[in-house]
């Protein structure tokens, strides 16, 4: 009886659905890079990787420049990795630098990518307390309110120096806040204490808390991971794309690993509007080539095999979630023949000590 | 002459009370804030909120962020609003189609609206879209409601007519059911609206950053800055009115018919 | 949600008058036959889900099996998270009410008595009221951090604004004649408000608290999707950043059925009420 109006229903719903399904990348080609962190005040920069190196030095854009129908587009995500995930299961990213809980998680999830190489994998993590809080020792943090950003690597990293001192993550109140909350509600004393890096140090520094433990220059295994992560099916669909996006990235991990421009990296992070004397604060008693290599090692991949079996036995990952195959380091490979940087970082064995060539 | 004279003082006193209580508010503020009575961390000095919206406006794109909120207040709302009209039309209008869908209709909109942002933003993403998605699902809601309620109570000699006049399925619609539903219709699409607007900033708060007041209020939160944080919140308040003020005059204008029908 | 139901509606000239249907739901009473017809197409729908994530249609982090969300769903049940959770919501929901119903049934009741407190405090109320209490959220949370007194203010505030407007309506639609009545009577002041004034008054009233609920409730996801480390919002977050589908699934799920208990308590509620009316009458 309202046949006619059913059909036209359907045909404005079906135009409608059309509107809103997602856009597809056409010709020209667009890369979408994510970055799984954002510069302060929303800054579309970061600190910290040569990842970040690679945005602020525009390694992809100069890489491409001569092809005027690839684009680039970054996207920085105040949700972090969490919210890379999100953008992975949309088709929305083509590449991001990622941490490894949520990279494992969205693996666990079935996300399809792959591991391409390493980018800030040695980031050390910080715990500061309020300025008048009485805790001294990661163990005082029982029963006070801590905070950290779920699902990120910190996370992980953070839940493994509470069981290194004896506590677990339902010993502490844990408050759930990202990166530029967490500086709010420390300032703020709202929170007694939070796990992080380069927004605490800068607090420390103005005399709004301070940092009681860092990772840095302890055991790697309590420290976080992170890498370049891809879409499975662009890696398919657009090999040479891919192993100059590779290309590109490798180049900025090779000048952030060259000392002489240790003072030009931190002017050039410093876009994030991360102070530069906390970044160097950051990466002091570090060598550069350290903290920027992309290899995919010994060490790397023993990490995230760790990591994953750590992530399922706190719960934070429900499923067993393998490595197996997920690292891809052919491209790798390909740029520092290239390139001949075959010899330019040192490679690590799963003990943590230099491997042997 | 005496009752407009008596009406005009007895305006005067209605509008000297209702400015006397916002007047002694901000007196107080300023004098409180000035005084350090209060600590200008969470008062600012009128000054200051006034020198912060100009900050904005001039070298921060203040028109860009309102913009940017706007406009997936708009694109959202009209499409929350043209879907739900046409889905409460045929809910009220076909018996199956009530049968078979008002029940979920109806579990689905128990669903509180922010409870849909994590699905939302799996589903699409950090995009435009998602918000968009977000804002539309506000303004569905009402309007569906609304028309269907119009719809079913249009009087049944008002359909006697339709089927006397062998009217088709169409203008049975465009002619009947629409006209006479329609102030049910305005009150659901002015709901509409108004859930739109929340939506919009409940979308810049929780979905992926980008422009738009709701974001510059989280900002002005973050860096302890409660100028910014009030002068965000007096926007949201400005253009919540207006877009309510917009409302209830079109709403008066598609239902003038109404006063001279009497 | 805010406020803006009643502003609406009073824009319209109708403050709870039934014209307004909110979020109230559909007129649907036909009896065994029709429920029947409306389970078709939910049972359809977990049917195509079913399929789809079996088959792989559906990739499974857009959308995880049912039979997986069912198997999460019982373990928090059994382990107590639910009941944990929902828990900590409903009791700042009733807090956060409690606290706003009353401020909005005094100050509602003041204005509606008075014109003078009226004309004096409806249009700062109004202003305040344009903003929706998301908007609030940030500012409070810089004067009151992210601790439990904020919730409850938030929650409060949800439920002030249709509180104070439907009541204050109420009161000023109670017929003139009645209250001349009373004063015929020699009713004393308190006694006209009770016997005559609040109940005249009470369906408006009563409006108001359904509005006041629904606002409050959906204060309280937003304001546990913010700063919270407990509830039913914050189940919502967590699942989301651990990118656990099936836990935000039951969340909204269960927030579902909250907010679908509240909604039928209050039908009821109501028609006991509109009964004991009509006895009295």
């Amino acid at each position: 009886m309202f046949s006619t109006i059913l059909r036209r229903t359907a045909l404005a719903v079906f135009t409608v659905s059309l509107l809103a399904a997602p856009a597809r990348a056409a010709e020209p080609l667009t890369i979408h890079v994510g970055y799984a962190a954002i510069g302060v005040d929303n800054r579309p920069f970061a600190e910290g990787t040569s990842a970040a190196t690679a945005r602020a030095g525009e390694y992809l854009e100069k890489e491409f420049a001569n092809d005027p129908n690839i684009k680039i587009e970054w996207f920085f995500f105040k949700g972090a990795g969490p919210a890379v995930n999100e953008g992975f299961s949309n088709d929305q990213l083509d590449f991001a630098y990622q941490g490894d809980l949520p990279a494992l998680i969205g693996r666990a999830n079935g996300l399809k990518t792959r591991f391409l190489l390493a980018s800030g994998a040695r980031k050390p993590l910080y715990l500061a307390v309020a300025k008048d809080a009485d805790i001294k020792s990661v163990a005082d943090l029982k029963g006070k309110k801590v905070a950290y950003q779920r699902g990120t690597n910190g996370h992980l990293s953070a839940i493994k120096i509470l069981e290194a001192n004896g506590l677990s993550e339902k010993d502490i109140q844990v408050i759930n806040l990202d990166s530029a909350g967490t500086v709010a509600a420390l300032t703020s004393q709202d929170i007694d204490a939070a796990f992080g890096d380069t927004q605490l140090i800068n607090l420390a520094a103005k005399g709004n808390a301070k940092v009681i433990y860092t990772t840095k220059g302890q055991d790697p295994r309590y420290g976080r991971n992170a890498g370049i992560i891809a879409r499975q099916d662009f890696i398919e669909k657009h090999p040479e794309i891919t192993q100059r996006v590779v290309d590109a990235f490798v180049k900025a991990a090779q000048w952030s690993s060259d000392e002489p421009n240790r003072a030009a990296l931190f002017e050039l992070w410093h876009k994030s509007g991360t102070p530069v004397p906390i970044l160097e604060d950051y990466f002091s008693n570090d060598t550069l080539a350290y903290r920027n290599s992309p290899l995919i090692d010994g060490l790397l991949v023993s990490q995230y095999q760790e990591q994953g079996v750590k992530a399922k036995a706190f719960g934070l990952i429900r499923r067993e979630v393998s490595t197996d195959g997920w690292f891809e380091p052919k491209y790798l490979k390909a740029s520092l023949e290239k390139l001949g940087l075959q010899n330019f970082w040192q490679a690590y064995g799963a003990d943590g000590k230099p491997a042997g060539s | 002459m005496s009752v407009l004279a008596a009406l005009r003082t007895q305006n005067a006193v209605k509008i000297r009370r209702g400015l006397t209580l916002p007047v002694l508010l901000l007196i107080f503020w300023e004098a409180a804030s000035r005084s350090g009575l209060v600590d200008a961390r969470f008062l600012p000095s009128l000054e200051d909120v006034f020198l912060t919206a100009k900050r904005e406006l001039v070298d921060n794109n203040l028109f860009g962020e309102l913009a940017a909120s706007l406009f997936r207040n708009i694109a959202g709302f009209v499409i929350g609003s043209a879907i739900g009209v046409v889905f409460a039309t045929l809910l009220a209008l076909s018996r199956w189609a009530d049968a078979l869908a008002t029940p979920s209709f109806n579990g689905f909109k128990q669903i509180s609206l922010l409870a849909w942002i994590p699905l939302i933003s799996i589903w699409f993403g950090f995009g435009e879209q998602a918000k968009i998605v977000f804002v539309a699902i506000a303004a569905f809601i009402p309007v569906v409601l609304n028309t269907y309620e119009g719809m079913r109570n249009v009087p049944g000699d008002l359909i006697e007519v339709g089927r006397a006049l062998k009217f088709t399925p169409v203008q049975r619609v465009t002619r009947i059911f629409l006209p006479a539903a329609m102030p049910s219709i305005a009150t659901g699409v002015h709901l509409g609206l108004i859930y739109s607007w929340l939506a919009t900033v409940g979308a810049e708060y929780f979905l992926a950053v980008g422009p738009g007041i709701g974001g510059l209020i989280i900002a002005g939160r973050e860096r302890f800055d409660m100028a910014l944080v009030m002068v965000g919140v007096i926007i949201l308040g400005l253009v919540g009115f207006l877009l309510n003020r917009l409302a209830a005059a079109g709403e008066a204008y598609l239902l003038r018919w109404r006063v001279t029908a009497h | 949600m805010s406020s803006f139901t009643n502003m609406a509606s009073s824009a319209t000239g109708a403050v709870g008058s039934n014209k307004t249907v909110g979020w109230k739901g559909l007129a649907n009473r036909r009896g065994a036959r029709r429920a029947a017809i409306g389970l078709i197409l939910p049972v359809m729908l977990v049917l195509y889900w079913w399929l789809a994530s079996s088959r792989g249609w559906l990739p499974e982090q857009i959308l995880p099996s049912p039979a997986y969300v069912y198997t999460t769903a019982v373990e928090m049940i059994v382990s107590g998270e639910i009941a944990y959770h929902a828990g900590m919501s409903l009791r700042r929901v009733v807090y956060g009410f409690l606290f706003g119903a009353m401020a909005g049934l005094s100050l509602g009741m003041a204005m509606g008595l008075s014109r003078t407190v009226d004309d004096y405090v409806r249009p700062l109320f109004l202003a305040f009221a344009q903003i929706p209490t998301l908007g609030w959220i940030p500012l409070l949370m810089l004067i009151f951090g992210i601790g439990e007194a904020l919730k409850i203010i938030v929650i409060a505030k949800g439920a002030l604004v249709p509180m104070t407007l439907n009541t204050a309506a109420g009161i000023r639609s109670v017929p003139a004649n009645y209250v001349e009545v009373g004063r015929a009577l020699r009713f004393s002041r308190l006694q006209t408000l009770r016997l005559i004034v609040l109940p005249g008054a009470a369906h408006s009233i009563f409006t108001g608290v359904r509005y006041g609920l629904t606002h409050s409730w959906t204060a309280l996801v937003g304001v546990e999707l913010l700063a919270s480390s407990e509830g039913l919002g914050y189940l919502l977050v967590w699942g989301r950043q651990m990118f656990w589908l099936d836990v935000v699934i039951v969340a909204m799920i269960v927030i579902g059925i909250v907010g679908f208990v509240m909604d039928k308590g209050f039908d009821l509620a109501e028609s006991y009420l509109q009964r004991w009316k009509r006895g009295e009458a």
